[in-house]
C-alpha cells in the first residue's frame, strides 16, 4: 500500500473535496483511484469503527457525532422569514461531523428513487407557490449508478412488488424480519396492503472483506463499531487512501472558496485543527458538504464579483430546502418484541408511493415498522410514552418498564415540496465555534406535505390496530423543526436561471466548481435520500472523469 | 456492615440523621441499604460528591426518587442517580449548577424546610407545583439520564435502569429471533402474510 500523501498547499492539487460523507467519500474514492490527486477537507474528526460507542447519552443527547450541537454550530431556526431565528436545543440540520459524514451515523434505510421522482412535475402539474420541477436526468440515466452503489458499498435487500426496475440483483439478502416487521405484515394483510423487505446499506453477510451486521441495535444516530454499515467510512475511504492519492485532512473547516481573475475556483480556505487559517490551491473544487453546509460555504464565499455568494447568479443557492416530512404512530403489544435488537426497519409499505389526486393534496410516501423510541432507553423514557401516562412517578416508571420491550412505531415519510420560503441563509448574529457565520434555517412544511404525513399516520394507526396492538397513540403532525434530510439547496437543472448546477453537477457560474450532495436534488423523493446521493456521486465522478479526459475542466 | 452504617450516618446520610431521616427511612430498608451502599461505594472509590453539598444532594436525590420512585421495583435511589447528577453538574452541565442551587433554596423556602425532610406525599405535592417549570424539567432530564445512561456517568448502578425495562444493552451482539412475534413467524406457527 502506498504511503499517505501530503500535498503542498501552494501547488494546485487536482481536486479539493469539501466533505467526506455520502457524496464526498465516493467522489474521493472514484477520483483518487482513477489517478487524480485529491485533498478532502472534513470538519469532523477521523473516527474509526472502533471509536464508535454505544453511549446513548453522548451520541443522542450530547450530539457527540454532530460536533456538539447548536452550542458549537450556532445554527438558528425559524419557521417564517418575519421571525428572528433562535438557537434551539435540538440542532435544526442534523448531520454528523466525522470522516464518512452522515453515512457513518444514518439508520441505513436505503430506497432507490423511482421513475416518477424525476419527472413528477410533468406527470402532474405545477403547484402554485412552489418550485416543483422535473430533474434534468431520468431514472434510466441513474439506474446504472444505483446498481454501482449496491455492489460497491454492499446493500442488503430483496425486490419488492413496487420497486423500480433494477439491472442487477441485490448483492446481499435482506436482513431477517423482526417482530415489528411481522406485526406490520399482519396488519397489512388484514388491510389489503403490501409489505416488502427493507433494503439496507448494512451487510447481512460478509462482503468485500467486511464483517456482517452483529444485530447490536445501534444503527440510528450511532456509528457502526464493526463496519457493517456501508458508510463511506467503511466502504470507500479505505479504497481512496489505498490509492496513495487521497489525503484526508480531518478537523479542517472550510470557510471560503476563492476564485481567480478568470472567475475559476482556485483555492479553498480553511481552519486547520489548531485554528490556523490555511489555503489549499486546487485545479478544481468539489463541494459535498451536505444540503446545508454546501450552500452556506457558497454564501460565505461572496466577493465583489459574486456579491450574493459564489455560483449564485440564479439566486437559488440555499433555496428550496426540503426535509421530508415525517409522522409516527406508536403501539404496544401483549408480548415482548425486543425490537431494540438488530437494524431499525425490516418491513416497509410502498403502496402510497405515488401521488393520488383523489386524496385532495399532492404527495407520496412510505411506511416502515421500527422500534424508534424503544430502540434505546433514554429516548424511550423521554419521547416514547403514551400521552395519557403521567410524566413522572410510579405510574410513569411502570409504563416505561412494561412498554420498552413491547413497543414499536410505524413511521411515515413523505415528499417535501420545494419552496422559496424554505432556505439556508447566513445568520446575521450567530457564529459557529470556528467563528464562521452560522447557518440560519427557515422552514415551514407545505400544507400538502403535512397532509400526506397525516394520511400515512392514519394508515399507521390502522395497521397497529389490525396487528393487534393493546394500545396505540399518536401526536398531531406539526411543521418540522429539524431534519437529517437536507435536500434541494443547490438544485441541478439545464436552465442557469433556475438552477445552480447542470446535470453533471458543474456550477453554471464557475466552470471548475462542482457541487454534489443532497443539495443537488430537484425533488425530495419519498423519504430516504442517501441511496440517491450516493448514486449521484458515482455518476458525477464519471462525468468529471470524462471532462478531465477531454481537458474540459 | 458496620462500616456501611458508619458511612451512612456520618457521610451521605449524616445531615439527615441529625435533622430527621424520615424521608429516607420511608423509602424502606432495601432502598436505604441501596443508597447507603451506593454512597459508600462512591466514597470508597474516592468518588466523593464533586460539586454538591450534603443538603443539595439530599434534596436532589429526593426529587429524583419521586420522579422514579422505589416501589416493588428499584428507582432512582437504587440506581444512584444522585451521583450522575453530581457528576453532570460538575462537568457537562456545569453551567446549570448555580441555577440548580438557587432553585433548591427556593424549593426549600417554599416548603418551609428541607424538601428532603418531607414525606413522599408532601414531596409529590411540592413537585406538582413546579413540574411545568425549567428547574423541574432539568432535574427530570438528569434523573432519566442518570437512570438509563452508561454506569460510567455515575448512575444506572449495576444496570438497575436497564434491567428494570428488560434492556440488555451492555451486550453487543444478538441472534435472531429477538422477540415473541418473529420467533412465532420463524417457527411457522402463524402465517405472517
Amino acid at each position: 500500500m502506498p504511503g499517505k500523501p501530503s500535498f503542498p498547499l501552494d501547488t494546485p492539487v487536482d481536486f479539493v473535496i469539501v466533505g467526506s460523507g455520502s457524496a464526498g467519500g465516493i467522489l474521493a474514492k472514484e477520483l483518487s483511484t482513477a489517478g487524480f490527486d485529491v485533498v478532502i477537507l472534513e470538519q469532523g474528526p477521523y473516527r474509526k469503527a472502533a471509536d464508535f460507542r454505544h453511549d446513548e447519552l453522548s451520541v443522542i443527547f450530547r450530539d457527540e457525532l454532530l460536533g456538539g450541537g447548536t452550542a458549537a454550530s450556532g445554527q438558528t431556526f425559524r419557521h417564517d422569514a418575519d421571525e428572528t431565528a433562535v438557537r434551539p436545543r435540538r440542532q435544526p440540520a442534523q448531520y454528523a461531523q466525522t470522516v464518512g459524514g452522515s453515512s457513518a451515523h444514518f439508520t441505513a434505510n436505503f430506497w432507490r428513487f423511482r421513475d416518477i421522482d424525476f419527472r413528477e412535475r410533468s406527470a402532474l402539474d405545477s403547484i402554485a407557490g412552489t418550485n416543483f420541477a422535473d430533474w434534468p436526468i431520468t431514472y434510466d440515466e441513474l439506474e446504472p449508478y444505483y446498481t454501482k452503489v449496491d455492489w460497491e458499498i454492499g446493500v442488503s435487500g430483496a425486490p419488492g412488488p413496487n420497486d423500480a426496475r433494477r439491472s442487477k440483483p441485490f448483492p446481499l439478502p435482506p436482513m431477517p424480519v423482526k417482530s415489528s416487521g411481522v406485526l406490520m405484515e399482519r396488519g397489512a394483510k388484514e388491510l389489503g396492503l403490501t409489505c416488502q423487505p427493507e433494503p439496507h446499506a448494512i451487510l447481512s453477510q460478509p462482503f468485500n472483506g467486511r464483517a456482517a451486521c452483529i444485530n447490536c441495535g445501534y444503527c440510528m444516530f450511532f456509528g457502526c463499531e464493526v463496519g457493517a454499515k456501508s458508510s463511506t467510512l467503511a466502504a470507500m475511504i479505505p479504497l481512496a487512501e489505498a490509492s496513495g492519492r487521497c489525503e484526508i485532512r480531518a478537523e479542517c473547516a472550510a470557510y471560503r472558496v476563492e476564485t481567480d481573475a478568470n472567475g475559476r475556483a482556485s483555492e479553498v480556505l480553511y481552519y486547520d485543527p489548531d485554528g490556523n487559517q490555511r489555503g489549499q490551491k486546487a485545479k478544481a473544487v468539489i463541494l459535498s458538504a451536505n444540503g446545508v453546509e454546501t450552500p452556506r460555504l457558497l454564501l460565505m464565499s461572496a466577493s465583489a464579483r459574486h456579491p450574493d455568494g459564489l455560483a449564485n447568479s440564479s439566486g437559488f443557492v440555499g433555496r428550496n430546502l426540503m426535509f421530508n416530512a415525517h409522522s409516527v404512530a406508536n403501539g404496544v403489544f401483549e408480548e415482548p418484541l425486543n425490537d431494540y435488537k438488530g437494524v431499525q426497519v425490516t418491513r416497509i409499505i410502498h403502496d402510497f408511493y405515488d401521488a393520488d389526486p383523489a386524496r385532495g393534496f399532492y404527495g407520496g410516501g412510505g411506511l416502515d415498522a421500527r422500534p424508534l423510541w424503544s430502540a434505546t432507553p433514554i429516548l424511550h423514557a423521554l419521547e416514547g410514552m403514551p400521552p395519557d401516562v403521567p410524566s413522572w412517578g410510579a405510574a410513569f416508571k411502570d409504563e416505561i418498564a412494561h412498554n420498552f420491550t413491547r413497543q414499536m412505531s410505524i413511521v411515515g415519510s413523505t415528499t417535501s415540496l420545494a419552496q422559496d420560503r424554505n432556505n439556508v441563509t447566513l445568520d446575521p448574529e450567530s457564529r459557529d465555534r470556528w467563528g464562521r457565520p452560522a447557518a440560519r434555517i427557515t422552514y415551514r412544511d407545505h400544507d400538502d406535505d403535512l397532509a400526506m404525513a397525516t394520511f400515512l399516520q392514519d394508515h399507521g394507526m390502522a395497521l397497529l390496530d389490525a396487528a393487534g396492538a393493546t394500545k396505540a397513540w399518536r401526536r398531531p403532525v406539526e411543521p418540522g423543526t429539524n431534519s437529517a434530510h437536507l435536500l434541494g439547496t443547490c438544485r441541478m437543472g439545464d436552465d442557469p436561471a433556475t438552477s445552480v448546477v447542470n446535470r453533471d453537477h458543474r456550477s453554471h457560474d464557475v466552470p471548475n466548481l462542482f457541487l454534489c450532495d443532497g443539495s443537488s436534488f430537484v425533488t425530495s423523493g419519498r423519504g430516504q435520500p442517501t441511496m440517491t446521493i450516493m448514486a449521484l456521486a458515482f455518476r458525477a465522478a464519471d462525468r468529471i472523469k470524462a471532462a478531465a479526459a477531454a481537458n474540459a475542466i | 456492615m458496620s462500616h456501611q452504617n458508619t458511612c451512612t450516618r456520618r457521610g451521605f446520610m449524616g445531615g439527615a440523621a441529625a435533622t430527621g431521616a424520615g424521608a429516607f427511612l420511608r423509602l424502606g430498608a432495601p432502598a436505604l441499604a441501596a443508597i447507603t451502599q451506593a454512597a459508600c461505594g462512591a466514597r470508597d472509590d474516592g468518588n466523593a460528591f464533586a460539586v454538591l453539598g450534603a443538603d443539595a444532594a439530599r434534596d436532589l436525590a429526593a426529587m429524583a426518587a419521586r420522579i422514579l420512585p422505589t416501589t416493588d421495583t428499584p428507582g432512582a435511589s437504587e440506581a444512584g442517580v444522585i451521583h450522575f447528577i453530581d457528576q453532570a453538574l460538575g462537568d457537562a452541565m456545569a453551567d446549570s449548577l448555580p441555577f440548580v442551587l438557587e432553585q433548591l433554596e427556593a424549593l426549600d423556602a417554599s416548603v418551609g424546610g428541607r424538601f428532603a425532610a418531607l414525606d413522599a406525599a408532601a414531596q409529590d405535592a411540592a413537585l406538582a407545583g413546579i413540574e411545568d417549570g425549567p428547574f423541574f424539567s432539568l432535574v427530570y432530564m438528569m434523573t432519566i439520564f442518570g437512570f438509563f445512561s452508561m454506569s460510567r456517568y455515575g448512575g444506572n448502578r449495576d444496570h438497575v435502569g436497564w434491567k428494570l425495562i428488560g434492556f440488555d444493552g451492555h451486550h453487543g451482539a444478538w441472534q435472531y429471533p429477538f422477540g415473541y412475534y418473529d420467533a412465532e413467524a420463524q417457527r411457522g406457527d402463524v402465517d405472517a402474510g
